[in-house]
Order: structure tokens, then C-alpha cells, then sequence
């Protein structure tokens, strides 16, 4: 610290040379939240150690959607329900530890066993050794997109045997290797000599915690940071003149989407639901909520670029009257007080928010008292939706769920009775045995058209109705070249190829 | 004397602290929301189908941590280990919530003191000149920029000044370290915010010190002004000793807003998170640490004033028999 | 010379405060804007003549906005404020009057103790076992807010208890409840609405705080608290969301200030902050 500090006067010239030198060469990565702790089976630390180039998969989704060989060097199928996957000879861990089938069988084992988030990837998988560098999967399921499963960031692979509590004992695989670490505050890494692919050009990164979104993204502004993740769409603004750094919007393949209680007595009609999706202006909430940085989506795979057809299916347009007239159907009937009532009771839906979802929920409640429904928004900690949804007392809650992977894996985590995701309790027959079918279904093609029906008929029944993609802004640094737009941009921010701009 | 006051001080500290560490552990326990469930069951990116495990793994969860014992028995086994010293393991990170809270607790010493320093200086200045100068336009506009600093959410000068100072001047760097080149600015926007109120209270004691007979008469004997206006600001000051330690308990524990603010790695913000990520030890450990230094500050504070009062009362009785016998 | 002085601060306030009362009270004349109704068309617009204090974020009217909040801020501050008044004067009292008693020193205990607690903590924690709404925000603040009044007065009772007319009174033999009521209440009241007016200021800026904790008025009620956190992402490039609460919190704030300090001047001698 007293070498910053000296900039006043003296041996000028050289040592601010040195220390400008010095300065664009350490890349300083601004984010909300660090890794919690160096074990990737530990909550909230493999995304991060992936993200910056630490940890790695066997496989990777690159930013057209394909999923390429990472860590791994190959994989085929060779029956619906084998899969072989070959490793690199040349590849080792931080330690110098071989990557071999073993060791890879062992990470994963370990993720299984450790790790509750890696379970709907090698859920049905069954791994096998068939030689020194080569491994067999065994699925339970036909056609399981293995190498999907295996880039998703859960199953990054890792020194079983090591210890991964302190920076010397951690051992992963990555181009960068931690060098230094101070829990909740930053982690500093520097380019593994060793690694099997391509070495990055930038030899040492400074990933920190600024948890507040507008001290990150002044960070960039000021030139002290060089990326800066979740940058508030609000901010906007603020880089418009700016020659320091620029915003990139990455269209995440996520959607934000308003589940039900399908217990509540008002919502178990599937006319008031239709109505409430119908009642929805979605460019308006763009504007109000997300400052115009996405595109409306009516279904819920509508986000994934695979199904983009699908994004305007079901409620082409925003329509008051067909809202309102599905309620006066519904038997709730327009009061003066600008209120719907049925026997004597008014139709109101308690939104829950939380996060930074609370102008969606005002704007929804804005747009829903148009025809009549009175809509009152309930902000705070997600704990309290928690509890809500234990004790069943909920009406309405908002969240953004991944549309990108297996279509099976993802809709059935939806939509299935009992899934974690199935907040509001669908439970439909139809739907059901379309899973059914799409889980057994082996051509690709046709477990896209099995997916878009499913899509589309619960589109229809609207247990659930789907909003928008959220917006994902990267502040970046005009000095820095090789930053690559990503879909899935909180796993992919460091590159090799990522440089200083020349002089 | 002094003893027997200091024991039963010390007996009484103890009886709040205990009654304060009983009070938050129920609170925190009734509060919704289970840790286990937050630790495991953050909306991930995609949604499992067997929700039995997770249910499964946050019971084992609960039971390793022992939440799932009545909360008599929890609170038995932590005072118990409370007494060895060992305020338990974060749920969050594993790490011994002591060794984190003496990760965090010098930055946020760090920052209260400069702080606290900047609140005094700006505060007294300001207080005793619109004491002195009172009814008078200074003082007016003295009162009004309190009134409107006062006023102003700290964000809103934290942020205005970031971007002043980092963004356009470049003079600050905005980063997560607690050093010393980092330090002026929060501690500057945390000072203004405390100012208003602790100006206020030094003009209202100068003012009733000045008021005071013995002031006029020393006035009226010819006395220098300066000495007898010193005079007055040292009697008129003390009480405000009690205010400044009280101020400083608070802000070691209140200054969430300007560490989140700032990336300030100090304890308020760490303590905020693990409230919301329902992370007990830690919270318990937190307020424990708070609690036990608000007490003690208390402790002090109430020992100095019953040792110094007598004494100030017998000096401002020699100051004024002295002042007075000097014409 | 001293006595006109002396009455400016309390005038002053007082007119202030008639005119953000009469400003507040009549917003539906003041501003025809509904505050309520969103605008996506008009949004973050700086203020003009058609929207003197401009638009938020929804297209809504601020000042429409400001006077219509005013009058759930200030009646939620007055409501919290009288109750921890009554509160920490009851105690104060009690305490003061049965002085080094059990119930002295529990009323103490609780007062340190409450003291000691961060109070976001207990905000939160509130906010989270109870609920966010205006009433829980008003809770929370009175459960910490009497403990400034109780020492007050409590010291004031302490000191009064040597006074002559308390010592004559009980030599006459006055019940303990006259003596509270007659001769204590009465000295314990002036220093406490005085001190009442001071801390108004402080109870708008807590609940402005706890707003961004969700506590509070719930959308789309325009309250100044939650006006000013809604106005937080914006702050770098509309700063002008935060100009109508911010205003109008100031001159409230500089308005019972100046009432607390006219007041002081008029009728107490008790002037140095006690503990």
C-alpha cells in the first residue's frame, strides 16, 4: 500500500511507467458475489471458480448454443444409452496430477454425492472406466445429451483427494490458478504455466466482491475495474459518454415468469389466469422495469434461441378485451370502484417479489387494475416467499429459471407434479404423458416438436405465465479486447485470448 | 466505594448481556426461513425433478447443526461454548465465526474511528460557532446545512461522491480493500451524516453554559473573553463525552450503509449478509460482539462520570470563586 | 431584545409547518395528477411546467407524488412518535419515581439492552417475523424508539424528586399516584416534547431507511421513505426522482426544529442533554 501511495513527485517518470505497466496487466473483474470457499462442492463457489477460468468442465456450451469438448477431447454416442467420452493425455491438475479416468470418475462421484446442485446433471448417469483415458456413461434414460450435462458448471472436475480448504491445497484444472484468497472480498489468480490448452495472454487476475450494483459499476467508470458483472440496467445512462468502458448486453436464455397458486380459489380458473397474461403489455413492461434491454416472450421456452418461434405463440399481442372478456365469463363482474367481484368478493392477487424485481411488480399491478383486478405487490426477502409457499399461503411469485439444456430436464423440472420448480401444483394429465413421451422420445427432431407442444399447451393453461428474458449487463473496460458475449455470461467472462488493447 | 460500584456495574452488565443474547437468539430463531433450505435450495439455473433429496440433505443439514433440538437446549450448548470462547461455525462458509468477525472487526474500527473524528471536529466547530454567533444569519445558515445534510440519505452523498471523486477526478479508488488511502471518503460521508445531530447538541450545551451567571460575571469583570469562552466549551463539553462513546457504539454497529456502499469489508456489511442468508452463529456471534462493546462502552462511560463529576462539580466552584476573587 | 428572538424559531416553525400541512392536506387541488396512475410514455422526465417536480420512473407525477406521500409519512411519523412518547414517559416516570427499586433497575436493563441492539438487525428481524407493511415499519421504530424519552425522563424525575415541592408533598401525604400525576408528569413533560420535536426529524429519516429494507408503505402507495429508495438506482442520472421527498423531508425536519427550539427558549430550563 505505501507504494500506491507515493505518487507524489520524485523518481516520476520510471516508476509510473513501471506501475502503469504493471497496473494493465493484472485484469480486475468486479462482481457482485466472489466464491464463498475453494471447494467446488461447497454452495456458491464452482460457478465462480468456472467463470474465471479456475475450474473447469469436460464440455462447454459456446455462445451459439453448441456444446464443445473442454476439458475433455471427444465424446460419442455409442447406443442410446452409452455415451463414451475420451480425456486428454496431456492434461494435468495444478498439482501435476494426471487427468485420468479415475480421477475424473472421482470428481464426479464427489459431486454427486457432495454437491445437491449437480444432481439433475448426472442424475441416471452411471460412470464407467474403460481405459486409462477413456470413460463410459451408462444412462438410464435413451438419447440423454451427455456432454450437455457434463458442461454445466455443477460438474466441474476436480482433485478428488485434495483437500480444497486452503489456496496450497485446492487443486483444479483451470488456465488461471488461485493464488491468493480472503473470503467475501477477492481472489487473486495468475496464469497456470502448465495447462494443457491454449495459455491466456493476461497473466494475473483480481476477481473482487462489490456487492453494491452502483459502486461496481462506478468502479469500471473510474477505470479502477476492468469488467463489472450485473451491471444495473438503470445505469445505462451513465455510459453513454463514456470513453472508459461500454455496456454489452448478452440475451440470457433464462425467463422471468409470474407462477401461481393454483390452490387460490380465484386463480384455479384457467379463464382468470389466460386474462392476467392477456392483460400484460410486455413491451411496456420492458420499458418500466428492465429500461427497454430485452424482448417479450409469451411461452416459457420462447427465451431459448432453439425455440424462438415459440415467443410470441399463445398471446401474439396484448389484449385488454379478450382479458376482460374472459373475466366477465368467469363470473367476475366490473364494480364502480374500477374492481372485479364475484359473490361478493373482489379478485385480488397478492404478488410477491423480491431482489430487484419490484418496479415488475408495480408495473404489473398497474396494468392488471386496468381490467379490474386488484393486485397488491408484497416485496422483501426471498425467505418470506419461501415461507409463504410452505405454509400455502401465496398468490402470485416472479422468477427467472434457465430455459437452455435437455428440453426433458428443464420442462420436467417445470411442469412435473412434485419438481422444484412446480410452485403453484400443475398437474396435468396431458401434460404428463407428453413428458412421458418426450422422455422416451430418441430423434432430437422429435423431442423438439414433444417440447414445443408441452410449451405450448401450458402456455394455454397458464398455471405459470412467462414475462421476458432478464437482462444481463457486463460493464467492460474500451482498454480490454477479446471479452466475448455469452448467453450464459456468469460462467463465461475470462478468455484466453482476452488482451490489453496496444498502445 | 469505587469497588463495590464497579462490581455492581459489573453484575448488571452481565445480567443485560445475557438478557440481550436470550432476546436475539429467539428472534432470529422465530424469524422464517431455514438456513438449510437458503444454503442448498437457491434457485439454481435448472430446476430438479426429486425434490426428497434436497429435502433429505436439509434435514441432515439441521441436524448436524443442531436446529433441530428446542431452542432452550440450543441456547444451553452455545453459552456453553460461548464461555470457552468458541462463538461456533458459520453455515455459510464452514470458517469459525470468530475467526471471521476478526477478519472484519478492524475495518470497521478502522472507519468508525476516522469517523467519529470527522463528526467531532466538524461538529464541535460548527456547534460552538453557531453557539457563539447565535440568532445571528451565520447561525441560521449553520442550522439549515445540518438541517439538509440531516436530511440527505447517506447514498445519496456516498454515491455523488464516488462519482466525483472516482469517476470524474479520479482521486479514489474504488476497490474491496480496507486501507488507509481508501479510507477518507467513507469515513468523510459517514462523519457528515452523524454531524447534524451532535452540532446541534454542542450549540444547545454552550448555549446553556453560556447562559450561565458565572460566565456573565466574568464577562462583566473584564475578563478575556477567549479564556472565559474556553472556559465555558471545557464545562460545557463533558457531557457530550458521554454522547460522542454512546454515538461510537452505534456506529460500529450501524454502518452497514456506508461499508456496502464503499466495499468496505468491514463487519456491518458481513453481518447484513448473514441475516439474510439466515447464517445463526454468525449473527449470534455478531451481536454478542456488539452487545458486549456497546456494555462495556457503557460500563466505562458510567464509571468515568460518577469518578470525574464530583470533581468537575468542585473545579467549576474553584473556577468561579477563582474568577470572581480575581477582580 | 431576547424575548422577540427567542419567539422568531418558534414562529417560523410554526408558519413552515401550517404551510407543508396545508400543501399536503391539499394535494388534490395542488396537483390534478393521479398519483397512483403510470405513464410509460412520460417516464423520468426532469421537471417542467407541465410536471413541476417531473415524473419517476412509472411516468407518475412527483409532486403529485410528494404531497400525496406527506400525508402517510408524516401521520405514520406523528402515530410512531406519540407512541413511543407515551411509552417511554410512562416508564420514565414509573422508573424515576420508584427509583433504585426492582422495577428501576429492570426498566434499566431493558433500556441498555434495547440500546445495545444494532437496530437494522431488529428491523429486519421484524420485517421478517412479522411482515413489511407500514404498521410493522411503525412497530419497530416505537420498539426502540421509547428509550429515548424513558431516560429523559427518568433524569428529570430524578432531579425533581429533590425538590422542595415533591418533598412537601409527600410530607403531606400524597399517594404515590398523585405525586406522579401532580408534581412529577407535569416537569417530565415539557423536556420530553421538547425533545419529541428533535426526534421527529430523525423517525422520518429512519423510516426513509427501513424503507429500503421493504418496509413500509407497499407499492404503489407514495410514501417519502420509499420514494427516496425507489429513487436510488436512478440517483446518478434523474437525480430529480429524490428533489420532492428530499425537499419536503427537509422543511419538515426544519420545521419542528425550529418549534422544538422556540419551545426550549420559552418554557425549559432543563436544557443540557441528560443521560
Amino acid at each position: 500500500m505505501a507504494a500506491c501511495s507515493s505518487n507524489t513527485g520524485a523518481p516520476a517518470a520510471d516508476t509510473d511507467n513501471a506501475q502503469a505497466q504493471e497496473q494493465a496487466e493484472e485484469l480486475v473483474i468486479a462482481d457482485q458475489q466472489i466464491a464463498a470457499s475453494l471447494d467446488p462442492v461447497e454452495p456458491l463457489t464452482t460457478s465462480y471458480l468456472v467463470s474465471v477460468g479456475a475450474a473447469e468442465t469436460l464440455f462447454k456450451v459456446n455462445a451459439d448454443g453448441e456444446v464443445d469438448a473442454a476439458l475433455a477431447a471427444s465424446a460419442r454416442e455409442l447406443d442410446p444409452n452409452r455415451w463414451e467420452i475420451t480425456l486428454r493425455e496431456e492434461a494435468r491438475f495444478w498439482s501435476g496430477k494426471a487427468i485420468d479416468a479415475d480421477a475424473v470418475i472421482a470428481s464426479l462421484e464427489r459431486s454427486r454425492e457432495l454437491d445437491l446442485q449437480a444432481q439433475p446433471f448426472l442424475d441416471g448417469l452411471r460412470l464407467e472406466k474403460s481405459d486409462d483415458y477413456t470413460i463410459h456413461v451408462h444412462t438410464e434414460r435413451s438419447h440423454v445429451p451427455v456432454p450437455l450435462n457434463l458442461s454445466y458448471y455443477q460438474t466441474a472436475i476436480h482433485n478428488a483427494e485434495a483437500e480444497h480448504d486452503a489456496v496450497e491445497s485446492m487443486d483444479l484444472t483451470g488456465m488461471y490458478q488461485v493464488i491468493e484468497f480472503v473470503p467475501k472480498q477477492k481472489m487473486v489468480l495468475a496464469a497456470y504455466e502448465d495447462y494443457w490448452g491454449t495459455k491466456p495472454t493476461i497473466e494475473r487476475i483480481l476477481h473482487e466482491e462489490i456487492s453494491d450494483e452502483q459502486t461496481r459499476m462506478l468502479s469500471v467508470l473510474s477505470g479502477r475495474s476492468h469488467i463489472a458483472l450485473k451491471v444495473p440496467v438503470t445505469s445505462l445512462a451513465q455510459f453513454q459518454d463514456s470513453d472508459t468502458a461500454e455496456v454489452v448486453a448478452s440475451q440470457a436464455a433464462n425467463t422471468q415468469t409470474i407462477y401461481f397458486n393454483l390452490a387460490r380459489p380465484q386463480l384455479a380458473d384457467e379463464r382468470v389466469r389466460q386474462a392476467l397474461s392477456w392483460a400484460i403489455d410486455r413491451e411496456e413492461l420492458i420499458i418500466l422495469a428492465a429500461e427497454g434491454q430485452s424482448v417479450p416472450v409469451t411461452t416459457w421456452l420462447g427465451s431459448n434461441p432453439a425455440y424462438a418461434e415459440a415467443s410470441d405463440s399463445v398471446y401474439p399481442s396484448f389484449s385488454n378485451e379478450t382479458a376482460e372478456q374472459l373475466l366477465d365469463e368467469a363470473g367476475w363482474q366490473l364494480a364502480d370502484d374500477g374492481i372485479r367481484y364475484k359473490d361478493g368478493l373482489p379478485l385480488s392477487v397478492r404478488l410477491m417479489t423480491w431482489g430487484g424485481d419490484k418496479a415488475l411488480g408495480e408495473a404489473l399491478q398497474s396494468q392488471w387494475s386496468r381490467v379490474g383486478i386488484n393486485a397488491e405487490v408484497r416485496h422483501g426477502d426471498y425467505s418470506l416467499i419461501q415461507t409463504a409457499r410452505e405454509t400455502g399461503d401465496w398468490d402470485a411469485s416472479i422468477e427467472a429459471w434457465s430455459t437452455f439444456g435437455d428440453p426433458y430436464t428443464l420442462l420436467s423440472g417445470q411442469y412435473a407434479p412434485g419438481s422444484s420448480a412446480n410452485y403453484g401444483g400443475y398437474d396435468d394429465a396431458q401434460t404428463n404423458e407428453w413428458l412421458a413421451q418426450l422422455a422416451e422420445s430418441a430423434d432430437p427432431a422429435e423431442q423438439r416438436e414433444w417440447a414445443l407442444k408441452i410449451n405450448e399447451r401450458v402456455a394455454q393453461q397458464a398455471p405459470v405465465i412467462s414475462l421476458f428474458p432478464r437482462p444481463q449487463l457486463t460493464a467492460v473496460s474500451t482498454k480490454l479486447q477479446g471479452f466475448e458475449q455469452h448467453f450464459r455470461q456468469f460462467e463465461n467472462i475470462v478468455k484466453a485470448n482476452m488482451r490489453w488493447e496496444a498502445e | 466505594m469505587i469497588v463495590a460500584v464497579l462490581l455492581r456495574k459489573l453484575m448488571e452488565a452481565l445480567l443485560t448481556l445475557i438478557c440481550a443474547t436470550v432476546i436475539l437468539f429467539m428472534l432470529i430463531r422465530l424469524a422464517p426461513g431455514d438456513p438449510a433450505v437458503l444454503l442448498l435450495g437457491q434457485p439454481s439455473e435448472v430446476a430438479a425433478m426429486h425434490t426428497e433429496v434436497y429435502e433429505q440433505k436439509a434435514a441432515e443439514l439441521r441436524e448436524q447443526w443442531g436446529l433441530d433440538q428446542p431452542m432452550a437446549i440450543q441456547y444451553v450448548s452455545w453459552l456453553g461454548r460461548l464461555v470457552q470462547l468458541d462463538l461456533g461455525t458459520s453455515l455459510h462458509t464452514g470458517r469459525a465465526v470468530s475467526a471471521e468477525l476478526a477478519e472484519r472487526l478492524p475495518a470497521t474500527l478502522q472507519l468508525t474511528a476516522a469517523a467519529l473524528a470527522v463528526q467531532l471536529l466538524l461538529g464541535f466547530w460548527l456547534g460552538i460557532v453557531s453557539a457563539l454567533k447565535a440568532g445571528t444569519f451565520s447561525d441560521q445558515l449553520i442550522r439549515l446545512a445540518c438541517v439538509t445534510l440531516a436530511s440527505t440519505p447517506a447514498f445519496v452523498t456516498g454515491l455523488c461522491a464516488l462519482l466525483l471523486f472516482a469517476v470524474t477526478l479520479g482521486a479514489y479508488e474504488i476497490s474491496s480493500e480496507a486501507s488507509w488511502s481508501r479510507l477518507w471518503l467513507p469515513a468523510l460521508t459517514m462523519g457528515l451524516a452523524s454531524m447534524p445531530q451532535f452540532a446541534r447538541m454542542v450549540r444547545a450545551n454552550m448555549l446553556a453554559e453560556l447562559g450561565q451567571t458565572y460566565v456573565l460575571a466574568a464577562l462583566s469583570r473584564g475578563l478575556a473573553r477567549r479564556r472565559v469562552i474556553g472556559q465555558a466549551s471545557r464545562n460545557a463539553l463533558l457531557p457530550l463525552v458521554t454522547v460522542t462513546a454512546l454515538s461510537a457504539a452505534t456506529f460500529a454497529s450501524g454502518a452497514v450503509v456506508i461499508e456496502s456502499l464503499f466495499a468496505w469489508p468491514g463487519i456491518g456489511k458481513y453481518a447484513l449478509d448473514s441475516i439474510l442468508r439466515k447464517d445463526y452463529p454468525v449473527i449470534q456471534g455478531y451481536a454478542f460482539v456488539m452487545v458486549t462493546l456497546v456494555i462495556l462502552i457503557h460500563l466505562c462511560v458510567d464509571v468515568l462520570y460518577a469518578y470525574i463529576d464530583p470533581r468537575l462539580q468542585r473545579k467549576r466552584r474553584q473556577v468561579t470563586r477563582g474568577v470572581n476573587e480575581h477582580a | 431584545m431576547h424575548s422577540t428572538r427567542r419567539s422568531v424559531s418558534l414562529i417560523a416553525g410554526t408558519v413552515l409547518l401550517g404551510l407543508l400541512a396545508v400543501l399536503i392536506a391539499g394535494a388534490h387541488w395542488i396537483s390534478p395528477y393521479d398519483p397512483v396512475q403510470q405513464h410509460a410514455a412520460e417516464r423520468l422526465e426532469k421537471p417542467s411546467a407541465q410536471h413541476p417536480f417531473g415524473t419517476d420512473r412509472f411516468g407518475r407525477d412527483l409532486l403529485a407524488r410528494t404531497l400525496h406521500g406527506g400525508q402517510i409519512t408524516l401521520l405514520s411519523a406523528m402515530a410512531a412518535l406519540s407512541g413511543a412518547l407515551a411509552i417511554g414517559l410512562a416508564v420514565g416516570l414509573a422508573a424515576g419515581m420508584f427509583h433504585n427499586s426492582l422495577l428501576d433497575r429492570l426498566f434499566m436493563r431493558m433500556i441498555d439492552v434495547l440500546l445495545a441492539f444494532p437496530f437494522m438487525v431488529l428491523a429486519m428481524v421484524v420485517a421478517a417475523l412479522f411482515g413489511t407493511s407500514l404498521f410493522h415499519l411503525l412497530l419497530a421504530v416505537i420498539a426502540v424508539g421509547w428509550v429515548t424519552f424513558a431516560r429523559l425522563a427518568r433524569s428529570v424525575v430524578l432531579q425533581a424528586r429533590n425538590e422542595t415541592s415533591f418533598a412537601a408533598a409527600r410530607v403531606l401525604g400524597a399517594s404515590n399516584r398523585t405525586l406522579i400525576l401532580r408534581e412529577l408528569a407535569p416537569k417530565a413533560l415539557s423536556p420530553v416534547l421538547i425533545l419529541a420535536t428533535f426526534e421527529l426529524g430523525s423517525l422520518i429519516l429512519s423510516i426513509a431507511a427501513l424503507s429500503f429494507l421493504g418496509l413500509g408503505a407497499q407499492p404503489p402507495t407514495p410514501e417519502w421513505g420509499s420514494m427516496l429508495a425507489d429513487g436510488r438506482e436512478y440517483v446518478l442520472q434523474s437525480p430529480h426522482i429524490m428533489f420532492g421527498p428530499a425537499l419536503f423531508i427537509m422543511l419538515s425536519v426544519l420545521a419542528f426544529n425550529l418549534i422544538g427550539e422556540g419551545l426550549r427558549d420559552r418554557l425549559d430550563p432543563y436544557e443540557k442533554p441528560q443521560l
